[in-house]
């Protein structure tokens, strides 16, 4: 195994491969070994349908996996996306409960989620806690905040607009047939792929052509040189946090669309499945290292390996099993091809 | 040592700069001044509060007390932005540069060139780097490369690029020589002579009594927090200078040694 993956990284040097390019490459592939065996193992799963049902269960975990690849690349990790998620959710829910209209009770989910990230980058800058700390510490403080909002109980009757965000889809082509039954041609490509497409196509040309995504890069990588070059470490950091928190926000609404209940208790451990993704997909918990496209990758894997499993009839506890497993297998791949 | 005719304003004049940590006083009461197109050498022990004393000039530690002026105006230098601002630049010992990124990103690093819609304008940053790095090391190829895989006078030579693109006045040079070879060393040198001839001015740290003597017009040594000499460099010899920088006195006998050539 270490030989082969040293010889396979060997030839892609000779091809004038990077080590970033080699790693997405070998993500790709493992991705497409995945799709194989499962298709080989069951007809349905290589289907139209069951593609759009992946990209949909995909796109909260995307979502939350860019927030995160962020917050890692400038060397930090957020613990609080996943209550982050459901405080959004629920704040919506009770929003849009009360008569505000949907759109703005939405965007209010997402203004709450980039407040909560906002917290966490000044509890991390100004009170200097480490980001494992101060995010754990939102992690309970937003879950409780849920809660006690709703009184642990979830919110629905919410009405049809909510359910559009999550449920509706583009290009969605249905036919009456004669005995007056609906056929659905085309199902359409589900709004949360939409957005979760847009957003990772933000977030990478954030990250790759504008100062702060620079800026970002250059924090993970050496802080104390970052900030003798005039970089505002601490602002590029808030500003990481804030995105996360938003993107999280972003997702809770997405979730809660798509129950058309807004529930306190979602998003339980989701932060661990967006940090598998970013790591999956080559982001480096040291800092420095990520990028989209390799956690757009790596949420897919763990989508597709879900979604597989559960075709297959093989239990969430064996799934969580193997998901574990793939994430350690991931970053040990990555530790040989960085070695020289 | 103030203000010379021919120097009617120091490009920089620190006076009593203060500054502890908790009880110890690592710069006490400590004043030094720069004229354009002179080279002072800032010397001392490890810990004698030179490094602290530059890293208060290029905004990186703040001061407890004293003054600044840069031009004869009195200035607030608050961060390392600030001191870049006013045209100071710095080169670390540490190089301090962002590993993971490729030397222009490094060179450009805070200070990013952008196109009219404000995205990174990556053309011009790379040809600009390539222009003054291929200037300071012709065989400088590797500009798309992260620069943690550079040898370590290329990553010397990206630092020193960085402090002498933008518009320099002032350069504080920490220990620029410590992990270069001799071909390298000796482009350091030129490279400083050529500079303070266009103005700048120089503070040179360094533990190398050889470079100082061959660049210095003046020394100036600290010992436990404070400047125990400021002298020409043609009126010490290399053992006064180690005398000030150990016992942090002149030896006993000392008279200054152009003073006995004239007399």
């Amino acid at each position: 195994m270490v030989e082969l993956v040293q010889r396979l990284r060997k030839a892609g040097a000779g091809a004038g491969l990077s080590n970033e390019a080699f790693h997405k490459l070998s993500a790709l592939l493992t991705m497409l070994i995945l799709v194989f065996v499962f298709a080989f193992g069951n007809d349905a799963f290589f289907s139209v349908n069951n593609g759009l049902t992946i990209l949909l269960q995909t796109s909260v975990i995307g979502l939350l996996g860019i927030g995160l690849t962020m917050v890692i690349i400038t060397g930090g990790i957020d613990l609080s996306v996943g209550s982050v998620l459901a405080l959004s959710g629920t704040v919506t829910g009770l929003a849009v409960k009360a008569g505000v209209p949907v759109v703005p009770g939405m965007f209010l989910g997402i203004l709450v989620g980039a407040a909560c990230g906002v917290v966490n980058g000044l509890i991390i800058t100004k009170m200097r806690i480490t980001p494992f700390v101060a995010t754990l510490g939102m992690m309970l403080m937003a879950r409780g905040l849920a809660l006690q909002l709703t009184g642990a109980a979830p919110i629905s009757q919410l009405g049809k607009a909510f359910g559009v965000l999550g449920n509706g889809s583009l290009f969605r082509m249905v036919e009456m047939q004669e005995n007056g039954f609906p056929k659905v041609i085309f199902p359409g490509i589900p709004y949360p792929a939409i957005l979760l497409i847009v957003v990772a196509i933000a977030a990478a040309y954030l990250l790759r052509r504008r100062a702060l995504g620079r800026h970002i890069y250059a924090t993970g990588s050496n802080e104390e040189a970052a900030r003798l070059s005039g970089v505002v470490v601490d602002r590029t950091k808030i500003m990481a946090y804030a995105m996360s928190g938003a993107l999280a926000g972003l997702a809770g609404i997405v979730l809660m669309s798509r129950l058309i209940t807004a529930q306190p208790n979602e998003g339980v451990m989701a932060e661990l499945d967006a940090i598998a993704a970013a790591v999956i997909g080559g982001a480096s918990l040291m800092g420095g290292v990520g990028t989209i496209s390799g956690t757009m990758i790596g949420a897919f894997i763990i989508g597709i390996l879900r979604n597989g499993l559960n075709m297959a009839g093989v239990s969430s506890f064996i799934q969580q099993i193997i998901i574990g497993a793939v994430v350690i297998l991931a970053v040990y791949v990555d530790q040989l091809r960085s070695k020289r | 040592m103030t203000s010379s005719p021919t120097h009617p304003t120091p490009l920089v004049e620190m006076t009593d700069i203060e500054k502890h940590f908790g009880g110890v006083r690592a710069v006490n009461g400590v004043s030094l001044d720069l004229n354009p197109g002179e080279v002072v050498g800032v010397l001392g022990h490890n810990g004698a509060g030179k490094s602290c004393l530059m890293r208060i000039l290029s905004g990186a530690m703040i001061p407890n007390g004293g003054m600044i002026k840069v031009n004869g105006r009195p200035v607030t230098i608050s961060s390392p932005h600030d001191a870049r601002k006013l045209g100071i630049e710095t080169i670390y010992q540490t190089l301090a540069l962002a590993d993971h990124l490729d030397a222009p990103a490094n060179l450009f690093l805070g200070r990013e060139l952008k196109t009219r819609f404000g995205n990174l304008d990556e053309k011009r940053m790379l040809d600009e780097a390539r222009k003054v790095l291929r200037r300071l090391n012709p065989n400088f190829h590797n500009l798309g490369d992260a620069v943690s895989s550079l040898s370590g006078g290329q990553r010397q030579v990206i630092a020193i690029a960085r402090a002498i693109y933008f518009d320099v006045k002032i350069l504080i040079m920490d220990e620029p020589t410590a992990a270069l070879g001799p071909s390298e060393t000796a482009m350091v040198a030129d490279l400083i002579k050529r500079l303070s001839a266009e103005g700048i001015g120089i503070f040179l740290v360094s533990h190398d009594m050889h470079d100082v003597f061959a660049l210095c017009d003046r020394v100036m040594v600290m010992n436990k927090g404070v400047n125990v000499g400021s002298h020409r460099i043609d009126e010490v010899t290399k053992d006064d200078v180690l005398s000030l920088i150990i016992k942090g006195a002149l030896p006993d006998d000392w008279t200054p040694r152009n003073l006995e050539v004239a007399l």
